[in-house]
């Protein structure tokens, strides 16, 4: 049982870390104007803020899901990916309740699009994921480059 | 000890990353090829010698893209020589069922020569059309408005190379990595919404006060 549950902590360590990376780097190697537009269809940040959101969200996909993928800062990593999720579930939620004309959530670029309900859910059961990967913590370290530090 | 080593590894990885993905983008974007169209292909208007060269790829069921419409051509009535602006198709049939169907209205105008003629139509009649389930009556309607052989029409639209003419202008937003509408070009730098055109051109409106 102890065995399911490693693996099964590795594995979603790895897919989430994994989604983050495609996601980061299909927007970082779009042009930046791209995402800046689905940023601002969302209508929460002011201006000067959106592009500043545009510019860093990408990166903080990339950093984080290789970083997690990699098993290097493992509880960091689960820590920003974790707030990644509850920010896009803000952000993505209140485009609904203000029934914003947003047909796609343009968050994996142009790889999938998803509409907005379908996409919070997806949020939503990832960031439950990680929440369960987050009271796992020594599980996921497992298969991973923290393991060289813990093993000195 | 342990600690900093895995810092500087932390560091090395962000580096690595950094470094990747520019490497990645120069390989992927080596000067995005833009077609050449034929001067009677080419759907452009306002001052050739214009500070402003702006190049529109447009959905005409798009709502942004009306309401862009509607803001440039304020614009070019109130500055003649600040803008030459070149329109590109560019439908998003995935989200706007009329998208494809509008555009070759379009293209069949300009065949005609009355391209802006009908374009103006279609921007103004927007929000009617866009929430028909067959559009074409309406598209027939505009024709006749602005004066179009009907005839003429018909035949243009059975044309397979006006959809591929549609289809051309498409690829090249596809190329130029135009992932949604309005995306402009203005002078070769892309800029996509109305809010980041109006940023810049109201930026020049003020810096000419």
């Amino acid at each position: 049982m102890k065995t399911v549950r490693l693996y099964a902590c590795v594995l979603s360590r790895i897919v989430i870390g994994g989604l983050f990376v495609v996601s980061g780097l299909e927007k970082l190697i779009s042009p930046y104007q791209n995402f800046l537009y689905v940023v601002q269809g969302y209508e929460i940040f002011p201006p000067g803020v959106d592009r500043v959101v545009a510019g860093v969200v990408p990166w903080l996909e990339l950093f984080l899901g290789t970083l997690f993928v990699l098993g290097l800062a493992t509880s960091t990593a689960l820590a920003g990916l974790m707030a990644l999720f509850a920010g896009f579930i803000i952000v993505v939620g209140q485009a609904i309740l203000r029934r914003l004309p947003l047909t796609a959530c343009g968050c994996l670029g142009e790889l999938i699009s998803f509409p907005l309900p379908v996409i919070i859910i997806i949020d939503s059961g990832l960031l439950a994921v990680c929440v369960f990967l987050w009271r796992n913590k020594g599980l996921i370290r497992h298969f991973g480059l923290d393991r060289l530090w813990d093993e000195e | 000890m342990k600690t900093s080593m895995k810092g500087v590894i932390v560091l090395a990885v962000l580096v690595g990353l950094v470094g990747g993905v520019y490497g990645l983008k120069q390989f992927i974007h080596k000067s995005p090829p833009t077609n050449k169209e034929s001067r009677s292909q080419v759907r452009a208007k306002g001052n050739p010698s214009a500070p402003y060269r702006i190049v529109e790829f447009i959905d005409f069921e798009c709502p942004a893209c009306a309401a862009g419409a509607k803001y440039l051509k304020d614009v070019m009535e109130k500055n003649k020589s600040l803008i030459y602006l070149e329109m590109k198709y560019y439908p998003l049939e995935r989200i706007h069922r009329h998208a494809f169907l509008s555009a070759m209205y379009a293209e069949c105008a300009l065949r005609q020569g009355k391209f802006w003629a009908f374009y103006d139509q279609l921007i103004d009649q927007q929000p009617k059309w866009r929430q028909l389930g067959d559009a074409t009556p309406a598209f027939v309607s505009m024709a006749r408005k602005v004066g179009l052989d009907l005839q003429r029409l018909d035949a243009c639209l059975q044309d397979p190379s006006t959809r591929e003419a549609v289809e051309k202008t498409r690829a090249e937003g596809r190329r130029r990595q135009v992932r949604s509408t309005p995306t402009y070009f203005v002078n070769g730098q892309m800029v996509v919404g109305l809010r980041n055109l109006k940023g810049i051109l109201e930026k020049e409106g003020s810096r000419t006060k």
